[in-house]
């Protein structure tokens, strides 16, 4: 589906992202992870072609991003960015429908069947009942659902979503990642969502990628990455493996001096 | 709610703006200090004609145009800089305006028929002009630096006309002084001709980008992962915005209040998505000015007041009880 050859990115002069090549595939969730500054919304950005590489290429279903049609890519890939806001408050049902924005014509008006494709994508997200809200009447939680959907609403083959639990309280960390599961497995669509948060990242995602300084470190099975002596080298996070429930738990190595 | 139940709501506003908009036109060219009546008019009387048809209508109808005309630019600068504060004149275009009346009134050109407007207009463009190329770099306009750039801007100027006004003629300055306030006296049917086209290219233009200024809102990276070539939207719809604003107030002088209130009003009112917005405004700002310009002439009978002055006087309470009941 995606394939990314020696994509190289640099912000004025000082290099974000340094050749990376990766694949994915259909139907998979997978977590971007890495320390902050790695490059993970940079890489994202890229895909979403909200930023042109600067060497390298992509290609979707083997065609270069450059030689899609912007609106026609837009209904492939969507990418929700890490704080969306809205300038002034809007309903919910609003915000998603306007997910449908690339199926638009000029001076066209969503349809019945835009606002279905927006009630379908809400549902899927478990907001249906928060269709007439106001976005600024929600919580965090609630306004990160309905973004969810928005993306959704588009029906893409591939969603970029940029850091989608920070600043959720654990709870709705653990039902969004546990949703993001979900609507991999019912739609087919392939999610790839950045996020520092390794444990959560290892316990619902299917493959790991970690950037590091711009490039990319790893691309493997949660399993493989969940190690005490990788993630001491790619994240300088001193920790120890807890194995329960046949997966492995990092936690923090506690009471060791730091000489 | 259906998609048809959603246009129907907006036909229905539009009619229902489009209706008091009649009215308020009406009103607007029946009342003034000689009492005439439109049945006069229409039944031969010279007089009647001269004064509601020579005057009073053309006066009414540019109102309304200048108001339709700041209210688009306001909405559309809101929706652009996604800053609820932003008005018609945020980027510096009454500033260069005001800045070329005042020095053409210094210079003594007061006088001369359509000097003014000319050079307002002019000063308008210019202020625009210079505030994107220094908002500009790299190819990227950076909201911020628009906002930045305007305001500064516009401190000059304020400075320019404050000198102006200190080597102006005692007698040109009460003109001057007069259309920094506002005013649509002496308001001709080929000002109407002329801004009623530009107002209809303005808003055919900015409705043509109108989906892609929605998806503005949400951000400049969210729309440009969902196709919109947001520069050039930007582009269009600063440009656009700022040349019907340079004309508008080349007429009217600086109307306060219109382009940043009437937004907010009909906000509140219906919805929130820029393609309704745009009519929506348009109608709303024409009332607005319409209304306060009768004011103005008739509230005192021996001189006319600064237009700015009524629609605040007229859209404050109104806004205040909506914000209200919008908890």
């Amino acid at each position: 589906m995606l394939d990314l050859r020696d994509v190289s990115f640099a912000y004025e002069g000082s290099q974000a992202v340094g050749r990376i090549t990766v694949s994915f595939d259909a139907t998979q969730l997978i977590a971007l992870t890495g320390p902050n500054g790695s490059g993970k919304s940079t890489l994202l950005k890229l895909i979403a072609r909200v930023l042109t590489p600067h060497a390298g290429e992509i290609a979707f279903d083997g065609k270069r991003l450059r030689d899609w049609p912007a609106k026609e890519y837009a209904k492939q890939v969507a990418y929700l960015p890490q704080d969306p806001d809205p300038a002034f408050s809007m309903r919910a049902i609003d915000v998603v429908v306007s997910g449908r924005a690339p199926f638009l014509g000029r001076f066209a008006w969503e349809r019945d069947s835009d606002y279905a494709e927006a009630e379908h994508a809400l549902d899927l997200c478990d907001a249906s009942h928060l269709g007439d809200r106001y976005l600024d009447e929600m919580s965090g939680g609630e306004r990160k659902r309905i973004f969810l959907a928005r993306v959704l609403a588009a029906r893409p083959r591939l969603i970029l979503l940029d850091e989608p639990l920070a600043s959720l309280d654990i709870s709705h960390v653990q039902q969004f990642s546990a949703l993001l599961g979900d609507i991999v497995d019912r739609t087919g669509v392939t999610v790839l969502y950045a996020t520092h948060d390794l444990n959560w990242a290892a316990a619902y995602s299917d493959r790991m990628l970690v950037m590091q300084r711009g490039v990319l470190a790893r691309d493997a099975a949660p399993a493989e990455v969940m190690q005490p002596e990788v993630v001491r080298e790619l994240f300088g996070f001193d920790a120890e493996a807890v194995s329960m429930n046949g997966r492995s738990w990092l936690v923090p190595r506690v009471g060791v001096s730091k000489a | 709610m259906s998609a048809a139940t959603r246009q129907k709501r907006l036909i229905g506003g539009v009619a229902l703006l489009a209706l008091l908009l009649a009215i308020a036109l009406l009103l607007a060219s029946s009342a003034g200090a000689t009492n005439v009546s439109w049945r006069a008019a229409m039944s031969g009387d010279v007089t009647a004609r001269a004064i509601l048809i020579g005057i009073r209508l053309p006066r009414a109808l540019l109102a309304a145009l200048v108001g339709a005309t700041l209210a688009v630019a306001g909405v559309t600068f809101q929706t652009l800089l996604r800053n609820p504060l932003a008005d018609p004149f945020i980027l510096g275009v009454s500033g260069g305006a005001a800045c070329g009346a005042s020095i053409a009134t210094a210079a003594g050109l007061a006088r001369l028929p359509g000097v003014v407007p000319a050079i307002a207009f002019a000063g308008a463009c210019g202020a625009t002009g210079a505030v994107f190329l220094l908002a500009r770099r790299r190819e990227y306009t950076d909201p911020t630096r628009l906002l930045l750039s305007g305001l500064v801007l516009n401190a000059f100027f304020s400075a320019v006309i404050l000198i102006s006004f200190g080597i102006s003629r005692q007698s040109d300055l009460t003109a001057a002084l007069r259309w920094m306030m506002g005013t649509l006296f002496g308001a001709t049917w080929s000002d109407v001709v002329l801004l009623t086209i530009l107002l209809v290219i303005a808003t055919a233009t900015l409705a043509s980008i109108g989906n892609d200024l929605r998806m503005l809102s949400f951000g400049e990276d969210d729309a440009k992962s969902r196709g919109v070539n947001v520069e050039r939207v930007k582009l269009i719809g600063f440009i656009t915005a700022s040349i019907v604003t340079g004309a508008a107030v080349s007429v009217s002088g600086i109307i306060g209040f219109v382009g940043l209130l009437v937004p907010h009003l009909i906000r509140m009112m219906w919805r929130r998505d820029f393609r309704f917005l745009l009519p929506l405004c348009a109608l709303g700002g024409g009332i607005l000015v319409v209304l306060a310009d009768l004011l103005s002439r008739i509230v005192v009978t021996s001189s006319e007041l600064p237009i700015g002055a009524f629609t605040a006087v007229l859209g404050v309470p109104f806004f205040l009880s909506l914000l209200r009941r919008n908890r």
